[in-house]
C-alpha cells in the first residue's frame, strides 16, 4: 500500500487543475516547447471579439516519445482543437489532455491517472 | 592516511576467501541493459515506514497536509516542480527506464528521468560514514555474493527524502540485486538508520528487461511551474518567447 501510494507521490501534483470539468477549444499554436519535466503548448483562442491566450501543460516529453509522439507534430501556426483539463484558480492554463492536430489526427496524452479527469462533452 | 587505509584494505580482503571470490565471479549474472520497473516482482513495504514513534508523528503529519493542500488545489511543490533528482533510493524506484551498465570493477546504474547516476564500486570497502560528503547518491559499494549484487550505500543528504520519509545523515541503504530464473531483477532494499527507525525498513523494487531501448536524454530544462513564496506549486502565466 505504502509502495504504491510512493509512487503516486514521486509525480509531481496536477492537484491545481480541475478534475470535474475539461474545456474544448480550437486555437492556433503559438509555441510547442519540447521540454522536461513536461512539454507545453502555447496556443491561442478567439473568444467573441478577443484573443485569449492559454498556456497547456504536457507530460514529459520521454513519456510522449515512448508512446510515439514527435516533436515535429505540431508547430507555431497549426490550427488545433484541444481538450484540457482547467487551473482551478481562473488562470488560463491547464492540463492538455488530448489534442487534434492540424492534420486530423486525434492523439491523447499519456497523462497519469488520465481517467481521473472527468471530461465534458463537446458542444456541437 | 595512506598506511591507515592499507593496512584497513589487506584486513579488509584477507576476510574474503580467494577461491569464494573467484567462484562468484563465475556466477555474475549479465544484467547490462535497460530495465523497466515491473510491479509483479516488486514487494512493496507493508504499513507504515518503521520510524520512532515522534518522527512517524511529525511524518505522518506532512502527509496529512499535502492531502489537505491537494484538496484544496494548492499542492506543495516537490522536488520536481524544482528540478531536482530523485536520489538514493528514489530514483531506484524508476517511474521512467533505469540503464544498468557493468564494467571492470564497477556497476552503473543510470535513471533515465533527470539523467540519475550512480556508480557501485566493487570489491571496494566503504568509507565511514563521515568521511563521505552527504549527497543525492551517496557512496555505494558492492560485492558479488554468488550471483546477488551487494551493496552498501551511505552519504544521502537529509533533505533528499523517498516519499517524504524523514531520515538522518546515518542512513545506511543495503541492497541486495538478483536475477531471477523468471528474467524479471529485484532490488531488495533495506533503510537502516538507528537513529530515526525503530528498526531496518525493507522492500523491493522489482524490473523488467527493455529489449532494444536505449535510454533517451533528460534535461530539466524549462518548468513553467515554480514555488511562491509559501512553497505552493504554480504556474508562470505568461505568454512563451517565441
Amino acid at each position: 500500500m505504502l509502495g504504491i501510494s510512493g509512487a503516486a507521490f514521486a509525480h509531481h501534483s496536477f492537484a491545481v487543475y480541475d478534475h470535474t470539468k475539461t474545456v474544448n477549444v480550437k486555437g492556433t499554436v503559438t509555441k510547442w516547447q519540447w521540454s522536461n519535466p513536461h512539454a507545453y503548448l502555447d496556443i491561442e483562442v478567439k473568444e467573441g471579439g478577443a484573443v485569449k491566450h492559454y498556456i497547456l501543460e504536457g507530460t514529459s516529453i520521454n513519456m510522449l516519445q515512448r508512446t510515439g509522439w514527435r516533436s515535429n507534430m505540431i508547430k507555431a501556426g497549426d490550427e488545433v482543437k484541444v481538450v484540457f483539463s482547467p487551473l482551478l484558480n481562473g488562470d488560463p492554463a491547464g492540463l492538455l489532455l488530448e489534442i487534434t492536430l492540424a492534420n486530423g489526427e486525434k492523439k491523447e496524452l499519456p497523462v497519469p491517472a488520465a481517467n481521473t479527469f472527468k471530461r465534458t462533452p463537446e458542444k456541437e | 592516511m595512506r598506511t591507515h587505509r592499507s593496512l584497513a584494505m589487506i584486513a579488509f580482503f584477507a576476510l574474503v576467501p580467494v577461491s569464494g571470490r573467484a567462484q562468484s565471479a563465475a556466477n555474475v549474472p549479465d544484467i547490462t541493459g535497460s530495465w523497466e520497473r515491473a510491479r509483479d516482482a516488486s514487494i512493496p513495504a507493508q504499513g507504515q515506514p518503521p520510524l520512532k514513534p515522534q518522527y512517524l508523528k511529525e511524518y505522518q503529519a506532512k502527509l496529512q497536509s499535502f492531502r489537505e493542500a491537494n484538496q484544496q488545489g494548492k499542492p506543495i511543490a516537490d522536488h520536481v516542480v524544482m528540478c531536482l533528482p530523485d536520489g538514493m533510493p528514489g530514483m531506484m524506484s524508476g517511474p521512467f527506464p533505469l540503464e544498468i551498465l557493468q564494467s571492470k570493477g564497477q556497476v552503473t546504474i543510470i535513471e533515465e528521468a533527470y539523467t540519475q547516476v550512480r556508480r557501485i564500486l566493487l570489491d571496494r570497502e566503504q568509507k565511514p560514514i563521515d568521511e563521505v560528503e552527504p549527497g543525492f547518491y551517496g557512496r555505494s559499494v558492492g560485492h558479488w555474493d554468488g550471483s546477488t549484487l551487494v551493496v552498501d550505500t551511505v552519504g544521502i543528504k537529509e533533505s533528499v527524502q523517498y516519499t517524504n520519509i524523514p531520515h538522518s545523515k546515518d542512513m545506511r541503504i543495503k541492497e541486495r540485486i538478483s536475477l531471477g530464473a523468471n528474467g524479471l531483477l529485484r532490488d531488495e532494499i533495506t533503510i537502516e538508520d538507528a537513529s530515526m527507525l525503530e528498526k531496518p525498513w525493507t522492500f523491493t523494487f522489482g524490473y523488467r528487461r527493455m529489449q532494444d531501448y536505449q535510454l533517451l536524454e533528460y534535461i530539466c530544462e524549462d518548468n513553467r511551474e515554480y514555488a511562491d513564496e509559501k512553497g505552493v506549486q504554480q504556474i508562470r502565466i505568461e505568454p512563451a518567447k517565441k
